[in-house]
């Protein structure tokens, strides 16, 4: 039985206007095992994102179910922590105070949670920081500290949403070998979403490649590439193997997405006589 | 430097207007019965003062604007997250609101004095009516202007519908909250002064309207400085109690 089981699950929403249902995503089947680093790549609009949303239980499937250690997932816990895009962190909160925010909710008491949060802002590199406000840090800190908050509630599986989609390519870089870092220390099963190929492959023991809408899984790809990886892997032919299959992959995929929206939303234009 | 050289400027401004308003009036240029001046007006603030006066008349108005404005802040910071978050009540309540918020409360107080007599309970609720939509209205735009992200960040650690609200929706919409009480206090001090003068028993606004209608100018300036005062000493208040919640401002993030 794999650490978190995702079973045949189907994710439609209802569109209004013209009184039908959009199929998001089409009875995807993953297993994941503990402590496996699972990325998942697929063009924009595939509902990559909305899978990490049903195993969080933020989003409820169709049909189809999730299961984490055999147990179906049904609302968001503690054993699951999302890491967000866009950071979401409070504004009115100083460092500390955001990465206490999930014990907070969790009624850890003050001096407890305190000390957890502490942890985890040191193992991100954050232990000056802890008295900023988060528009006082970059966005590369400010993503650390929504690592930090995502481990500090001990979660058993870590949901990245293109956690450094918002950063600039060299600090994305740095930021992959330090989620590495701290991965290795505690091998929590991670799921990643990401659009960067390179990102897919650097990190993962697993590559999922979806399709385009409506989002299915067309092919697992095994990354058998050494750990630790240093930054100068991207270079190493079997690196640029992967890179170039996936991207095969992909590029049939977007092919066929951007040809549905080219007949489906633009017209032909109209001859001129 | 800059700090410096503008407080530099300012008491110049304020001593050279003293010294301007001292000569006119009191070499009679301009009647001083009518204009008063510096040193006369802080003789009388002295003699108000020693006679209890001034002390227990500042004494009931505080005590009529406490009543009403700290039950104004609390009713209207809940109802106006009630009205972001519940549909039905908004789309009950919206037009009522914005009619009430739009008509100048002075005109309520004749009937409120009818309602509640011309001691201090008209003054508790003219001060209460006069915050409350302030406080409603901004809370519930400060609400429903939160950010999305705030609230999945909140949600994603499985917080409940109490803790969404104490967690990301109330300090997330402080900012407007807290502009709205700021409106509200002054919209507050206007109504209980201007109710205390309409018809009162005691208060700031009776001793205005006492000697007003004996042309005491002198005492109407004094009584006219501490109103000013107590404004502004508030205003100060509120600003240190949003200091000491965090440097948390709506443009930051």
């Amino acid at each position: 039985m794999a650490h978190l089981e995702i079973d045949a699950v189907s994710l439609a929403y209802p569109n209004a206007r013209e009184q039908s249902t959009f199929l998001a995503l089409d009875s995807i089947g993953l297993g994941i095992e503990r402590g496996e680093f699972v990325t998942i790549v697929g063009p924009s609009g595939c509902g990559k994102s909305s899978l990490l949303m049903l195993v969080a239980a933020l989003l409820h499937p169709t049909s189809g179910s999730i299961r984490l250690n055999g147990k179906p997932v049904v609302t968001p816990g503690s054993d699951r922590a999302l890491v967000f895009q866009d950071f979401a962190l409070l504004p009115w909160r100083t460092v500390l105070k955001n990465v206490e925010l999930g014990l907070e909710l969790a009624h850890v008491p003050a001096a407890e949670r305190k000390a957890i949060a502490q942890k985890y802002i040191a193992m991100v590199g954050l232990r000056d920081f802890e008295g900023h406000f988060p528009h006082q840090l970059s966005g590369g800190m400010r993503q650390r500290v929504g690592i930090a908050r995502a481990l500090s509630v001990g979660p058993e599986v870590l949901l990245m949403d293109e956690p450094f989609g918002a950063l600039d390519a060299q600090i994305r870089q740095v930021m992959a070998v330090e989620l590495l870092k701290i991965w290795e220390r505690d091998r929590k099963t991670i799921v990643f979403i990401t659009h960067d190929i390179d990102e897919a492959v650097f990190l993962a023991d697993r590559v999922i490649v979806m399709s385009a809408s409506p989002g299915r899984v067309i092919e697992t790809i095994p990354v058998a590439l050494p750990r630790p990886r240093p930054l100068t892997l991207r270079n190493h032919p079997d690196f640029v193997a992967y890179r170039q299959r996936i991207w095969d992959l992909l590029e049939e995929q977007v092919r066929s997405s951007l040809n549905w929206q080219a007949s489906d939303e633009a017209p032909p234009l109209a001859p001129v006589s | 430097m800059r700090l410096s050289r503008r407080l530099v400027v300012g008491t110049i401004s304020v001593v050279a207007f003293l010294a301007l308003w001292q000569f006119v009036g009191q070499r009679e240029i301009v009647r001083s019965d009518l204009i008063s001046y510096p040193t006369e007006v802080l003789a009388t603030f002295v003699r108000l003062t020693s006679t209890g006066e001034l002390g227990t008349n500042a004494a009931v108005t505080l005590q009529e604007f406490i009543e009403g404005f700290v039950p104004s802040v609390v009713v209207g910071v809940i109802f106006g997250v009630a009205l972001a978050l519940i549909r039905p009540l908004r789309e009950l309540l919206d037009p009522l609101l914005t009619a009430i918020y739009n008509a100048p409360v002075i005109a309520f107080i004749p009937i409120l004095v009818v309602w509640f007599g011309v001691g201090t309970y008209s003054k508790v609720v003219i001060v209460f009516i006069s915050a409350i939509f302030p406080v409603i209205i901004n809370t519930r735009v400060g609400v429903s202007e939160i950010a999305e992200p705030w609230l999945r960040a909140v949600r994603s650690f499985g917080a409940g519908q109490l803790q969404i609200v104490t967690k990301a929706i109330l300090p997330g919409s402080m900012p407007a909250i807290m502009a709205g009480i700021r409106l509200g206090l002054g919209r507050a001090i206007v109504g209980l002064i201007a109710g205390e003068m309409y018809v009162s028993l005691s208060g700031i606004g009776r001793m205005i309207q006492i000697y007003s209608s004996a042309a005491r100018s002198s005492e109407i300036i004094v009584l006219v400085v501490v109103i000013a005062v107590f404004g502004y000493a508030c205003v100060a208040l509120l600003r240190s109690v949003e200091n000491r919640m965090g440097t948390w401002r709506s443009d930051l993030e």
